[in-house]
Formats: C-alpha cells, structure tokens, sequence
C-alpha cells in the first residue's frame, strides 16, 4: 500500500516500469518527461554505475496538490532489464504500487517475455506484494515494428483485470494512455484503502486530470 | 502494509543532499560577488549556512539596546519561519530597522525542502532610517546609525530576488546530484546486501547438501564394514569345507571332484580376499583403523609378500625376486605394511604378461627413512592416469577390470596405510615397459599414527 502520512496529508504512491531489456522502459519515462508539465514533474533522474553496472534505473518524480488539500507524490522507476541486476530489480519493486510491464510485442521475444514475466512475479512475491491484487498494466510496445504477435499475451498467467496498452513509446505514443491506465487502477485501489474521494475530496477526474493537466496543450 | 521500506520512498533532509563545507565556500563567494548576506535553512529551520556581509556593526549598534535586541530577534524568527509558497517564488520580510530580507523556497520533487534568505539588503528606495528606529532608546545616535547603514548593500528590490532566483536554480542542481549520489550509495549498498544475502543462502544450502551427503557416505561405509564382515563368516566356512573335503575327510574324490572342489577353493580364495579389501577400505573411511606399532623386520615382509605371489606368478610364467638387505627395524604395524606390500606385488604380477619379472629392493631413504620398491616389467601406466590411480575403485582402463580382475581397492589402501605410518608412496611408469611403486617409511613411528588414517584426505574423498 501507498504512504500516506495524516499529519501532512500526503500521499505517496511507487509506480515501477518492469519487463526486459531493450523493452523501452526507458524510452517510456523519456517520453512522459517531454509530454508532461514541468510544473507537476521533476527531473529525470538516470543511476548508471558505468564501472560496475551493479545499478541501473532511472527515476522521475510526478507531484500535485489537489483542491481538497492532499498532496499526492507519485514517483516513476524503472527496473534496469538485463538479467545480472537481478538484486537491483527485487530493490527497485519493493514496496511498489502499481506496476507497468512493457513488452516487447514482436513475435521474436515472446519467450523473454515471459521470462520476465515471471521473473517479476517472483520478485513482487518476494517483496511481499500479491500479484493478482496489485495493479498492473502490461503495455504493448514497439508496434511499430515487423513481426507483431496478434495475441494480447495469451501465455503470461494474470487476473483478468490487467488491460493490455498498445504503444509506440520511441514515437510517444500509448505512454500517456498506460500511464493514465494505470493510475487509475491505482486510484481506485488507493480510494477503496484510504477513502480519497470521500474523506479527502479527491475525485478520481482531478487524480487523473492532475497528473496530466496541460498536457494536450503541449 | 510494506514488507520493507524502500529507501527510494524515504525522505531526505536537505543536509543529507548537501556538502555542507563545499556549499558554504559557494555560499561565500555569492555573497562576496553581490555584498549581500546568505543564509539556507532546511524544511525544520535548522541553519545550514551563514554568511553575514556588511551588517554588522548596523545590526550590532542596534543589538545594544534591549528592545533593539528584541525586535532583531522577532525579525530573525520571521525570517525562519515565515510560511513559503510551495512555488518558486520569492517572498520578502521586511526589518524593523528598514533593511529587508529576500526568502525563496528550496524545493524538490513538489516539496519545500527548505528556504534560501538573502540579506539582509537596503532597498534603493528607502530614502532615511524609519522613524520608529529613534524610539528603541533614548540615546540612539541616527547620524552614527545611517552611516553604519551606508555599509549595507543598497539594491533594488527586484535586483536582489533575481539574484536570489539564479542562486536558487544553482542549488537546485546541487540538491538533485546530492540526492542522485546518495540515492546511488545507498542502493549501492543494498544491493550489495541483497547480492550476499543471495549468496549465503546458497551457501546454506550447499552446506546442508554436503552434511546431507557426508552423513550418505558415513551410512555407506559402515554398511559396507558391516556387510563385508557378514560375508566373510559364510564365507570362511565355504573355504574350510572344501578344504577339508579335499584332504580326504568327506571320504575319497575322484579327479574330476577335485578339479571342481579346487576351483571352488581357489575363487572363494579369491572372493574372500577382495572382500577383505573393502573390509579395509570401509574400516580406513570410517576411521575405525588402529596401528598396531612393533619393530619388524623390512627382509621377513619382503620374503612373506614374495612367497605369497610366488605360486601365481611361477604359474603365469613370471620371475620373481627380492634382494635380502642389511637395514635395522622399522617400527611399523607389521600386518598393515604386509599387506601394503602384498597389494604392490599382486599389481606387479596381475599387470605383467608372461615372460616378464617382478623384483622387490629395500634401502635406505636417507638418514630415518627406509624405501622398498616394487619393479615390474608389465603394461605400464599411461602419464594421464598416474595421479588417479590411488584412487578409491578407480582402474586405469575400465576394460582392464574385466581382464585382470580386482575392485580397484588395492592402491587406495596401500596409500591409506602408508599415510597412516607418515610414510608415502609414489609410483613411476614407462607404458609397455613397466612400473616402479616406491613406498617409503619412517623407520622410528611417530605420534598417535590412527588419528592419521583417520584424517586421510585421500580416502575420505573416495
């Protein structure tokens, strides 16, 4: 579950962008980082220990004060994708809230999907997070590209409930809309635990609306 | 709730994220470029830096009288404490002796982390000391006053928020590599915690894979002592019968009786002494082997071992001969080094094809030592095996257990002995010309020589 501090009124919420290496993870919160007001988003923050690569992932803050008072911190990691940063993957996913598994769709990396997949089942069980109750969007990416499988990832084994986004993320494209999918899963589960549109007047229109406000403008 | 905290969700006070000596040293030269004092607080109004410039003998006249003092103080306390927006914008506190101080709010990540004070500063309108200034005590000399005050930095209003607003993008850029360096330590830190947490639960495992397996061999060899025991019982009566049968007690055989009856004999023999051999081995494994330790006679062993293949070898069309020497005693476990050498003998002959001999040389292996070496004229072992065959069940070519016979216990139980007694043995071969063993003794025993055949790697490892 999300931090919430009463005193504060703050709301802190963990969205970590997972899958394999060369997926766009990365490419993902560069896009975002272009699209989104300055004024809800902080810097794009990239950790890469060239010498060792022990870690790698990047990580940006999203951040608005909502009429009613809250103040809601959300802030984007993503898991670095080759496989020896395993430990720096189970590190970055604990604790999360939401979690955005992109995908690469081509037909060719079908089997490191669901290697991955897996991968992040197990880590997110490991963390003590319940894989079917999390909110999860599996984003379809690289549609762009030859060799598109015509199934929405009929193998990797999830609750009904995770939607599918398509996306081209190297063009911008999807990664407002997985986002946005995302978050409002996230919201409605954040709702149900802490009461925000109740208690808090926060409306899942102005969470959403937020998080994304000027955007079309730009 | 969170299994664990994350450290990437924990909040960092603005003091963490910042050299606070190095950020000192820029806070000085700004103030000395500008002639204009700063001050940075974190979010709790703990002063990080303070660098006055120009005000103090203004700011100390006005400190000698008390409500001088007094008012400086509520100013200060504005100044630390005064709501700021949760925007870049700067916000100003005016003093009570008509200075003023400009505050921008540090913030990061949509949080206000702290506050940057510039002054305090004479703004370019303020045209006299206000007037109130004359009532914080009955002596205030204005004159002496102004001219302290012509030492302060006189800017305009807008000037001074705009170099406020330059400093505060600059430490902006500090503030967000100060938390990208401590973000990458202390995950650095972490993963290599997660990394030998990993690696010590392998560890734990592999531990109790080879307690699991080391407890597997135990359980075998005592098997193995136990059931070779049980064997040799019947075993011992097979042997006995025959032979008596043999003699003549069962009544008279014809010749072709005899011929089976021998055969009997000779493979009971035969299966009695392999069945010995891992007696030994089983007994060396499970460190249930004692020296019995007595002077003996190096000539008498090798006469026993050479008239023990004798038979076998004259059979096989083999010459075998020893060389009487004049060395002393050896103190030894007669029944251990016998056999030892019986199983370097038997080798010899058992690899040597007919026509070939096999000779047994004792001397002396310096000053304390004594060296007996075995010399046949058999198939010889290739360079590669050399180091294997000692070895537990190990025979240099697997077709060669069907052609020579033997549970490739032999070598390992010479060399288990010999280890035992703190003595060695090293064999030298040419293939198709022959092999040399050399087993070497201490001539005086030393120490609790069991504990040795206990401790044996060789054998523990088989």
């Amino acid at each position: 579950m999300a931090q919430f501090n009463e005193d504060s009124r703050e709301l802190a919420v963990k969205v970590v962008y997972y899958g394999p290496a060369l997926s766009g993870k990365t490419t993902n919160l560069q896009a975002l980082y272009q699209k989104m007001d300055p004024k809800v988003r902080g810097r794009l923050m990239t950790l890469d220990t060239k010498d060792d690569r022990t870690l790698f992932f990047d990580m940006m803050p999203v951040y608005f004060r909502a009429a009613g008072g809250v103040k809601v911190k959300i802030k984007l990691y993503t898991v670095p994708g080759q496989v020896m940063h395993e430990s720096t993957r189970r590190i970055v996913l604990q604790g999360s809230d939401a979690v955005v598994f992109v995908a690469d769709s081509r037909k060719s990396e079908a089997a490191s999907t669901l290697a991955y997949w897996k991968d992040m089942l197990r880590n997110l069980e490991a963390n003590g997070l319940d894989p079917r109750a999390l909110p999860i969007v599996i984003q379809k990416n690289k549609m762009d590209l030859e060799g598109i499988r015509e199934d929405d990832f009929a193998d990797l084994v999830r609750s009904p409930n995770v939607p599918v986004m398509p996306a081209k993320a190297i063009h911008g494209e999807g990664v407002l809309e997985t986002l946005g999918a995302l978050l409002s899963l996230c919201y409605r589960d954040l709702d149900r635990a802490l009461g925000l549109a109740k208690r808090f007047s926060l409306p899942e229109k102005e969470f959403i609306g937020s998080v994304f406000s000027r955007v079309e403008a730009r | 709730m969170k299994v664990q905290q994350s450290v990437l969700l924990q909040a960092t006070p603005l003091g963490d994220l910042l050299d606070i000596r190095s950020f000192t040293e820029v806070c000085h030269s700004f103030a000395e470029l500008y002639r204009i004092g700063v001050k940075v607080f974190d979010d709790t109004g703990n002063k990080l830096v303070d660098v006055k410039i120009g005000n103090a003998d203004f700011c100390g006249y006005l400190w000698q009288s008390p409500e001088g003092r007094t008012q400086c103080m509520a100013t200060v306390q504005r100044v630390k404490t005064d709501p700021v927006p949760e925007e870049p914008i700067p916000s100003t506190v005016h003093c009570f002796a008509g200075c003023r101080y400009a505050i921008q709010p540090v913030l990061y990540e949509g949080d206000v982390i702290g506050r940057i004070v510039f002054g305090p500063f004479v703004p370019d309108d303020l045209v006299a000391l206000p007037e109130s200034l004359a009532r914080i005590s009955p002596d205030f000399d204005e004159k002496l006053a102004a001219s302290y005050m012509n030492k302060i930095r006189r800017v305009p209003q807008a000037t001074a928020e705009k170099v406020l607003k330059h400093f505060a993008e600059i430490l902006d850029v500090l503030v967000f590599t100060g938390h990208k360096n401590l973000l990458t330590a202390r995950l650095h830190i972490e993963a290599v915690q997660e990394s030998y947490r990993e690696v010590q639960e392998k560890n734990r495992q592999l531990e109790g894979a080879y307690q699991a397996l080391k407890e597997l061999d135990r359980l075998k060899s005592n098997f193995l002592a136990t059931m070779s025991h049980e064997l040799r019982t019947p075993l011992t009566s097979v042997i006995g019968y025959s032979e008596m049968m043999l003699e003549g007690l069962g009544g008279p055989l014809t010749a072709e009786q005899r011929e089976y009856l021998q055969i009997i004999m000779d493979k009971g023999e035969s299966l009695l002494g392999l069945i010995t051999s891992i007696l030994d081995i089983s007994k060396i494994e499970a460190g249930r082997v004692k020296l019995v330790v007595s002077d003996v006679d190096v000539n008498a062993i090798m006469r026993d071992a050479v008239a023990t293949v004798t038979p076998h070898a004259r059979k096989k069309g083999l010459r075998v001969s020893w060389q009487p020497s004049k060395l002393p005693a050896v103190q030894c476990d007669r029944e251990k080094i016998r056999q030892a050498l019986i199983n370097l003998v038997t080798n010899a002959v058992k690899f040597t094809p007919s026509g070939g001999s096999v000779s047994v040389e004792a001397r002396a292996d310096g000053d304390d030592r004594v060296a007996i070496t075995v010399t046949d004229t058999g198939i010889g072992i290739a360079p590669q095996n050399l180091g294997r065959v000692f070895d537990v069940f190990f025979q240099v070519d697997g077709s060669t257990t069907r052609e020579f016979g033997g549970a490739g216990l032999g070598l390992a139980i010479v060399k288990s002995y010999l280890e035992a007694h703190a003595g060695t043995v090293k064999v030298a071969s040419a293939p198709g010309e022959g092999t040399t063993f050399t087993i070497s003794l201490p001539v005086m025993a030393s120490g609790p020589a069991a504990l040795a055949v206990r401790a044996s790697p060789t054998v523990a490892a088989g």
